[in-house]
């Protein structure tokens, strides 16, 4: 199988994480205060990216070029830094070139940042590696972004020129042809109809940084505006989808660390360079550097900025988005995820319904509690069945059922095939959610590989205390929670992410399982014993045959029935996602199929409109 | 790009077969645990043996390579199945051309059909694609197959008769006798055919394997087809060979059963893995359950000789149809496909 992320520039960057790194490495937090003077944020904003230049810059080691990558490149040309030293060490590079877009896209934006600054040697050294070194597309859709955005910015820079001089065998005009059609299709895709890698944890930066160089430096004014509207589009779902600045609920894709540390990820490098509300991941997360040599041209809207630091509002966002594409054995090609985050000052709980999302590093639901100080903090809970299937795998990659698991294992997923692994989605998962209650079923066929569940329990948790009841009680910082498990279990440990040796494990092996998680403020309760009275004073009925069903009250009063199988009744009413909206919530907002999203916050309103190619500013009387 | 370059690939190979009348090409990745986007350190794509039994390496440097096809009218001409799409040349490999565009990726298999050499059948995860003018245009031409179930691994033109071509699908053997103008299902199956193979001495004998149905053997043009006894059901098998010097004997191969033959016509069938690495070592370390992990498999027309790749480990042949082995280098390998291509013509 063909899979896949690249680890290499990401290492680079992490091992010398340390150095420099001011926000990485102080002590103290980012104030989480909103700022009110536009200048003041933008001064920030532009002082944070510089933060990230000259990290990347200053680890530049001239006595032993050989450790210096593009990003190091980069770096110096945003700091108009020794172009001569650039251009050696760009031809340098350019002699063992790399295959495919996570190759591509440092290589355009070191071509765009050095316009000015290389030698006519250097420029000449990329241009012929276009031409002679063949670039692989990948197979999965932030493959795809990086790698059109590249073919189309490169093949605008390097007009009129033909086929023989590409390595696609194709004209300038055809790549470029061929790099709008499909960008277009992508968009139209996303905005119809939903993302594909939605809330991407880590993938972020493979579809910012790109969006990020379209948005700067395409010629096409409408191509360059759309760059910036599919831009702005990802970082409206992280503004949403995160807690002072790391992601809550669930994602398309994520891996072992980022998920049991929220923000030890890439999606908190962007929302501390955007918002400042969280501190920023060892080396930015690597793959963020290359967001900043093209981030000034980036002004992050106030309503953007708002909708990301306030949370002081609880609020309920229903967003609808898909899966990866199904190859075989599903009657669609994507499937609708029906995301659900509720947002509070403490605490967030977000899940979409449940099956495979992406069947390799999805992660279905969460409770996340807000920490004063994210760093090393596991803060969230779930559960999860650990799936490990060749047909899964088959169902989303075009490849023999056998090298599957290895595969995905010996190309950067080592836990995939691992029964204590905590990434992952399943098919014989189904999730319900109404504010923050959580009912999680599971339906596990007999023989399937590993027939069991897990459930995450964070060293962070305080006051961990197993209910005669049969709920499991803990707090996570201000958040009461309450975890009931179906069906019998045993306490265990997890070694995927180093850091989960610390944290434990809830395995239950029956098949037929289910996990129901509710969460509250502290403040909502006189103390714990109360919360806890609250919560054991809830009717409470399940069964686990002939398929797992709970009928219970929810801390909120509403009387939910959840059968797997079944659509979820919310006080008698059935749940009818095919009603969801493409953004439906407070702030952000779009109708299916309309390729118009609304940003809302309080007055504040922007509207970035893939129709007529135009984002609009206004406030509302 | 599209350099022709030379490879030694320090292989110690006798040559005498290759002094008769087929090139041989394979289609191979040697970069073991490639990750997108790094460098890529050893060579990949198409090969051709010489004389002297070395390799020289045609075209891209591309790990996803999985067939190519060769226009019977100047073997100059042809075309290459791959992860970007379907890439052509016209000079024998000098400068190449995706000729595909996004709409089509991770092409499983194509064929040029013999008698109509410019059409040019690809297949793809998401269906099957016709280029009726040497790979300018690719109109895809599924009238017939369902709109799911689809999924497209191999592609086989039967070389008696223009624009008549089986397709090996998620859902069973679709036939076209109209240049894929309409398809109809020839032989259901639950799962995906991996498969099709056209005997080289009877033009109505074909086989075929599968991810659910087994092997499988149709004698009279792949209208009909029955189960081959032996060949496990239950496990996928990844592809079929004749053997040209010799009509009665088969091969096939998959990742759990390692290489399996009959010398009968399908009758009877015996593992032929002594000799061939063992379970679970190197690359297949991670493999659960154990397997051999034999990835393709091929018959020299001109000597019998049979090939075998282990995924991650070599090439292998055998001159005694899977009794004995021989390692042919290719360290690390995955060889996608085998190809004997008759010198008779240019």
């Amino acid at each position: 199988m063909k899979i896949f992320l690249t680890a290499l520039l990401f290492l680079l960057a992490a091992t010398a994480a340390l150095r420099a790194q001011p926000s990485f490495s102080a002590t103290t937090v980012p104030s989480r205060e909103i700022v009110t003077d536009a200048a003041a944020r933008r001064a920030a904003y532009l002082k944070r990216v510089q933060e990230v230049i000259d990290y990347r810059a200053n680890l530049v080691n001239r006595a032993d070029p050989a450790g210096i990558d593009l990003a190091a490149v980069a770096t110096m040309l945003a700091r108009h830094e020794d172009p001569k030293f650039c251009s050696e060490q760009v031809i340098r590079l350019m002699k063992a070139p790399g295959t495919g877009p996570f190759w591509m896209f440092p290589v355009v934006c070191v071509t765009y940042m050095g316009r000015d600054q290389l030698s006519s040697e250097a420029k000449q050294a990329m241009r012929d590696m276009w031409r002679t070194t063949y670039q692989i597309r990948g197979d999965t859709e932030n493959h795809w972004a990086m790698y059109y955005i590249s073919l189309y910015l490169i093949s605008e820079m390097y007009p009129n020129e033909p086929a023989s001089s590409w390595y696609t065998g194709k004209s300038s005009a055809e790549n470029l042809a061929e790099a709008k059609e499909y960008l277009i299709h992508w968009m139209d895709l996303a905005t119809t109809v939903g993302q594909g890698e939605y809330n991407p944890v880590h993938y972020i930066g493979e579809y910012a940084c790109p969006l990020m160089y379209l948005a700067s430096w395409a010629k096409d004014p409408a191509m360059k505006t759309r760059g910036h509207m599919m831009l702005e589009w990802i970082f409206s779902d992280l503004a949403e989808g995160t807690l002072n600045g790391v992601p809550v609920g669930s994602h398309s894709r994520t891996t072992d660390e980022a998920l049991i540390e929220p923000a030890n990820s890439l999606a908190a490098y962007f929302s501390w360079l955007l918002f400042g509300n969280v501190p920023p991941p060892a080396g930015f997360g690597g793959w963020g550097v290359y967001f900043a040599p093209a981030a000034p041209n980036y002004e992050v809207p106030e309503v953007l900025y708002r909708i990301a630091m306030d949370r002081d509002h609880d609020y309920l966002q229903k967003d609808l988005k898909r899966t990866r594409r199904r190859w075989r054995y599903s009657d669609v090609l994507f499937a609708p995820i029906y995301k659900t985050t509720y947002v509070r000052h403490d605490y967030a709980v977000g899940s979409y319904q449940g099956g495979v999302s992406d069947p390799i590093q999805s992660h279905v639901w969460d409770v996340t509690w807000a920490v004063p100080n994210p760093r090393g903090q596991h803060n969230l809970m779930f559960s999860m069945h650990p799936e490990s299937s060749p047909h899964t795998m088959q169902m989303y990659f075009a490849d023999y059922p056998d090298t599957t698991a290895g595969g995905a294992v010996n190309l950067s997923k080592p836990s995939y095939d691992s029964p204590d692994k905590l990434v992952g989605s399943s098919p014989y998962e189904q999730v319900f959610q109404d504010l923050d209650t959580i009912v999680a079923l599971y339906d596990i066929p007999p023989g399937t590989k590993f027939p069991h569940i897990n459930g995450f329990f964070s060293k962070d948790l305080t006051k961990l205390t197993e209910d005669k009841s049969g709920w499991i009680f803990a707090q996570g910082g201000n958040a009461y929670l309450a975890y009931r498990p179906l069906a019998p279990y045993v306490w265990t440990q997890s070694h995927w992410a180093q850091a989960a040796i610390r944290d434990s494990r809830l395995q239950s092996d029956s098949l037929k399982n289910g996990t129901i998680v509710q969460a509250a403020s502290t403040g909502e309760f006189k103390n714990f014993e109360a919360f806890k009275a609250a919560i054991n004073a809830l009717p409470l009925e399940f069964s686990l045959e002939p398929v797992p069903t709970v009928k219970m009250r929810t801390l909120r009063g509403k009387n939910i029935v959840v059968a797997y199988g079944a659509a979820p009744l919310v006080d008698g009413r059935v749940l009818d996602y095919t009603k969801w909206k493409l953004f439906e919530g407070p702030y952000l907002n779009a109708e299916k199929g309309s390729r118009k999203l609304t940003l809302t916050y309080g007055k504040l309103q922007r509207v970035l409109d893939f129709n007529t190619v135009k984002i609009t500013d206004s406030v509302i009387p | 790009m599209k350099f022709l370059r030379s490879v030694l690939l320090s292989l110690t190979v006798a040559t005498s077969a290759l002094a008769a009348g087929h090139d041989f090409y394979i289609c191979a990745a040697t970069n073991r645990n490639y990750v997108v986007g790094s460098v890529i350190v050893t060579i990949n794509g198409v090969f051709r043996r010489e004389a002297n039994g070395e390799w020289t390496h045609l075209g891209n440097n591309d790990v996803t390579v999985t067939a190519l096809s060769f226009d019977p009218r100047d073997h100059n001409v042809f075309y290459v199945a791959a992860i970007n799409g379907c890439w052509r040349t016209l000079d024998g490999g000098k400068t190449w051309r995706c000729t595909t565009s996004w709409d089509m990726t991770e092409l499983k298999d194509l064929d040029v059909d013999p008698n109509a050499p410019d059409h040019v059948y690809i297949a793809l995860p998401d269906g099957i694609a016709v280029s009726p003018d040497r790979g300018n245009t690719w109109p895809r031409l599924e009238n017939g197959l369902p709109d799911r179930g689809k999924y497209t691994q191999t592609i086989r033109v039967d070389r008696t008769k223009a624009g008549r071509v089986l397709a090996g699908c998620e859902t069973g053997i679709y036939l076209t006798e109209n240049s894929a103008q309409s398809w109809r299902r020839v032989f259901p199956t639950k799962d995906t055919i991996t498969d099709l193979q056209q005997s080289p001495s009877d033009p109505k004998l074909w086989l075929a394997v599968s991810q659910s149905a087994g092997a499988l053997i149709s004698r009279d043009g792949g209208l009909t087809w029955t189960p081959l006894a032996g060949p496990p059901a239950d496990k996928a098998l990844y592809n079929i060979t004749f053997d040209p010097t010799n009509p009665a004997r088969f091969a096939l191969c998959s990742w759990s059963v390692g290489v399996m033959t009959s010398e009968d016509g399908g009758a009877t069938w015996v593992e032929r893995n002594a000799g061939l690495p063992g379970k679970k070592a190197g690359f297949r370390m991670d493999s659960d359950p154990p397997a051999h992990c034999v990835w393709r498999v091929g018959v020299d027309p001109d000597s019998g000789r049979l090939y075998a790749s282990v995924i991650g480990e070599a090439l292998y042949s055998s001159d005694d149809f899977g009794r004995t082995w021989k390692n042919e280098g290719l360290e690390g390998s995955a060889v996608n496909r085998f190809v004997f291509l008759p010198r008779a013509t240019k």
